[in-house]
């Protein structure tokens, strides 16, 4: 031990090797923190997750505090509450491919208790070479999906999200859709399915829409919120010219919102509205959605509804082994088995 | 049916609602890789749970009870997940193993293939041929299993045993051993039953009013009505042990009452009236005087001594030679009182050994319900040891199982265990009794009416649940009620 140790100080010698580590990083990041953190407020983040701080970050941060917040009162006029979710997952790969499953569930809701659900799936997909050259996607969309699993993934799900969106823009008149996430066009969905052809439909059939995101990559939004998290009751602020500065394709106005009382979670939320009357149309979300943890209720149902549980996961993998004729091969996990893992 | 896991001595079987099996089922595990088989019993049922199942289950009651809900499952994954949902796990104990050349084995330190191995069901008649269970007096107690086989006990397991019958009120325990003394007499069998509530006299009827097959071989004993008994016949022996365990007579009276009794004996007038006069007159201390009348009036109004010249006593060897093809004495005990009860027994029990001892009757089957009651403790080892070799096989039979001793229950062959769900009792039974503790908790906790568990000698070690079949015995003995409903 004590060789090994002479014969390695003997090629680097470790001062040197910690100053040059030193100038070198200093070129571009600084790593004098005491100073820089000295009085800051902290939150910590832990597995990756987006945190937000419950009393906001304060007013001394906010650079909108001026900006107007609106206060939301529920209004009591019968509205069909309509909220999609979906999940996909990979659940088997070939040779040749991946197969993927996809879950979608949608909940409606009228004065404020939810009346009527409806779970689709979980439906199989297999994407390989040869089944997507069968299919009307573009062949750099088809590469791109072939290569990425989460683009596959993605993609599965944005399709029957928006078919399911296409369906009930068209069958309700004067409802409510709400979408789990941003207003966005994707570069997954179909050209005839897209989010804008939703939102013509909304128009023609005077339905609204409101996609909620739970949380942004904005930062500065969490700040705005900060004023928010103030008021007592539900209200919104308009932060339209904010994500209209930061990106350009999103659909409809943008706010943030509070659904609920206190501390509840304040969430991004882009409308379609054909009136454009926004104290209106959460007015009446508020009268015919309820609002646990200031969050709508059917979409928290929408999304318990459309995930996988490991029960369905096992019989998905029953079923495949079962009825396509497949041979299960044995595998190991690389990472796990390269790495290995300490238990604590 | 899949083996799991094993744990000790026991195996867990993952099964889907299509394998039919129930607690006390035997299942054969039939390794075919090895050509070797285990025999299990079924001990204890439980659903297949994961925290993701219960989560699962939770969560989608929660979702179908907030809105009424449509499917759209193509695949038809949902049954699939429903099935999951209703997986079972049975827990069955390892009782014994056939190895290659078919033969009953006690070497179970091997472990059957998860992927080789079939479970099936094992019939009661294939448990029997593999413990090569046969004999020439069956008593056909019931059914078993699913599939209702019957199921036999030998009447050869009773002899020389000591069985206990024990379960809760109004499980089936007298049921039982209305069955057992039934068929015991049938083939001949003499059998004392100490009766407590007036019950056992139902044998000699059927249920629709019918004299039954015993009916000339059942005799009813009550004090002063068939049960009487001379003072010569009980001898001083028996008199004494009487007054001394049961009426506790002082030591110093007693001595003065072997000084009478031997007085009256040589002038050979040994009767009540005499004991009486003697008594009375005889020259002695006057509280041991007080203390002989006092157990005089109780012999007296106890009603179960004759003269010997009014030729009606109780000779236990004229019934048996009256009743060559078996008798049931029933010994009704059920009005009388506790002082009488003990009066009883202690002088049954001593002329019984005194006749078997002088070789002039035959073995006899006792049955005592609720013995506790009136036979004192020091006797409890002279029945299960002494007696035993004398040629009395008792059979208790008791809803308190902490009632009987330690001791008895180590020296006990065949238990028949009806439902209890009193844990304490359970407690008790499972520690002395030849069962491991899971099974007899499991096992005796959700046991219907009329079913028990048989465990010993009767059933070749490896318990079995048995359904006991309904018999034509005439009902007796049920509670007075106020209310005709």
């Amino acid at each position: 031990m004590t060789t090994q140790y002479s014969f390695v100080s003997s090629c680097i010698n470790v001062d040197e090797f910690d100053q040059m580590l030193h100038r070198s990083l200093n070129r571009c990041l600084s790593t004098s923190i005491h100073d820089m953190l000295k009085g800051k407020k902290i939150i910590f983040n832990m597995d990756e997750r987006t945190k937000i701080p419950i009393n906001g970050w304060g007013m001394k941060s906010n650079p909108y505090c001026a900006t107007t917040i609106n206060p939301i009162k529920p209004i009591l006029e019968n509205t069909t509450v309509s909220a999609i979710d979906s999940s996909s997952i990979q659940v088997a790969e070939t040779e040749e491919g991946t197969l993927y499953a996809v879950k979608c569930g949608i909940v409606m809701s009228s004065r404020g208790q939810t009346f009527i659900h409806l779970r689709i799936g979980p439906i199989l997909f297999y994407l390989s070479k040869e089944t997507i050259r069968d299919s009307e996607i573009d062949h750099r969309l088809a590469k791109l999906i072939l290569f990425d699993n989460e683009c596959a993934k993605r993609l599965i799900r944005v399709r029957i999200e928006r078919a399911v969106q296409m369906i009930i823009s068209n069958h309700f008149k004067r409802s409510i859709i709400l979408i789990d996430g941003s207003l966005k066009p994707s570069l997954f969905e179909d050209k005839d399915q897209s989010i804008k052809n939703v939102a013509e439909n909304c128009a023609l059939n005077r339905n609204s829409m409101i996609g909620i995101s739970k949380s942004t990559k904005f930062k500065i939004l969490d700040k705005i919120s900060s004023s928010l998290t103030k008021i007592p009751g539900p209200a919104y602020m308009d932060v339209n010219l904010v994500i209209k500065s930061l990106i350009r394709n999103t659909i409809g106005d943008s706010v943030i919102v509070k659904f609920g009382n206190g501390n509840s979670a304040i969430l991004r939320a882009d409308i379609v509205t054909s009136d454009r009357n926004k104290y209106f149309l959460f007015g009446k979300l508020l009268g015919n959605d309820s609002m646990a943890d200031g969050y709508p209720e059917t979409l928290r149902l929408a999304h318990h509804i459309s995930t996988f549980t490991n029960t369905e996961v096992s019989c998905l993998k029953g079923h495949i082994l079962s009825s396509y004729e497949v041979t299960e091969l044995a595998s190991e996990d690389i990472r796990r088995t390269l790495l290995g893992s300490l238990l604590i | 049916m899949k083996i799991l896991s094993k744990n000790g001595n026991e195996l867990i079987m993952l099964a889907m609602k299509t394998d039919i099996a129930t607690k006390g089922d035997y299942l054969l595990i039939v390794d075919e890789k090895s050509n070797k088989k285990m025999i299990v019993q079924i001990y204890d049922e439980d659903y297949f749970s994961s925290q993701s199942l219960i989560e699962d289950i939770v969560k989608d009651e929660v979702v179908v009870a907030s809105s009424t809900e449509n499917l759209h499952d193509p695949l038809n994954i949902g049954k699939l997940s429903r099935i999951i949902r209703d997986a079972r796990l049975f827990r069955a104990k390892i009782r014994a193993a056939i190895d290659i050349s078919d033969r009953l084995s006690s070497d179970i330190s091997w472990l059957p293939s998860r992927v080789f191995s079939k479970v099936e069901r094992l019939r009661i008649s294939e448990l029997n041929s593999f413990l090569g269970r046969t004999g020439i007096l069956p008593i056909p107690i019931g059914k078993t299993g699913k599939d209702n086989e019957d199921f036999d006990i030998y009447a050869e397991e009773f002899d020389g045993k000591l069985n206990i019958i024990t379960g809760k009120k109004e499980s089936g325990k007298s049921h039982l051993s209305k069955m057992l003394i039934k068929t015991l007499v049938q083939y001949g069998a003499f059998v004392i039953v100490f009766d407590l509530n007036n019950e056992y006299g139902g044998l000699a009827w059927n249920s629709d009013g019918s004299r039954s097959s015993i009916q000339d071989q059942v005799m009813i004993l009550e004090p002063g009505n068939g049960l009487k008994f001379s003072l010569e016949y009980c001898g001083k022996s028996g008199i004494s042990n009487m007054l001394k365990n049961s009426l506790d007579l002082p030591a110093a009276s007693l001595r003065e009452f072997f000084r009478i009794w031997d007085s009256l004996k040589n002038k050979k007038t040994l009767d009540l009236e005499s004991l009486g006069n003697a008594i009375n007159t005889w020259n002695i201390n006057e509280l041991v005087r007080d203390a002989l009348i006092s157990r005089y009036h109780v012999i007296q109004t106890s009603r179960l001594f004759t003269d010997a010249s009014k030729r009606d006593e109780l000779r236990f060897e004229s019934i048996i030679t009256e009743n060559r093809k078996g008798a049931a004495m029933i010994v009704n005990m059920g009005k009388i009182t506790s002082v009488v009860r003990k009066m009883i027994v202690e002088l049954i029990l001593s002329k019984l050994v005194d006749l078997l001892e002088k070789n002039i009757i035959p073995p006899i089957f006792l049955f005592a319900e609720e013995a506790q009651l009136y036979i004192r403790e020091t006797y409890w080892e002279d029945i299960i040891t002494r007696m035993r070799h004398f040629g009395i096989y008792t059979t208790f039979i008791t809803n308190q199982p902490d009632a009987i001793s330690d001791g008895i229950y180590r020296q006990v062959d065949n238990i028949f265990l009806f439902n209890f769900t009193n844990d304490a009792d359970l407690d008790k039974l499972s520690k002395v009794s030849l069962l491991d503790n899971e099974t007899i908790r499991s096992i005796a906790k959700t046991l219907p009416q009329r079913h028990c568990l048989a465990i010993g000698k009767a059933v070749s070690d490896l318990p079995v649940v048995v359904k006991i079949a309904t018999t034509e015995i005439l009902t007796l003995g049920e509670t007075k009620k106020f209310f005709k409903i």
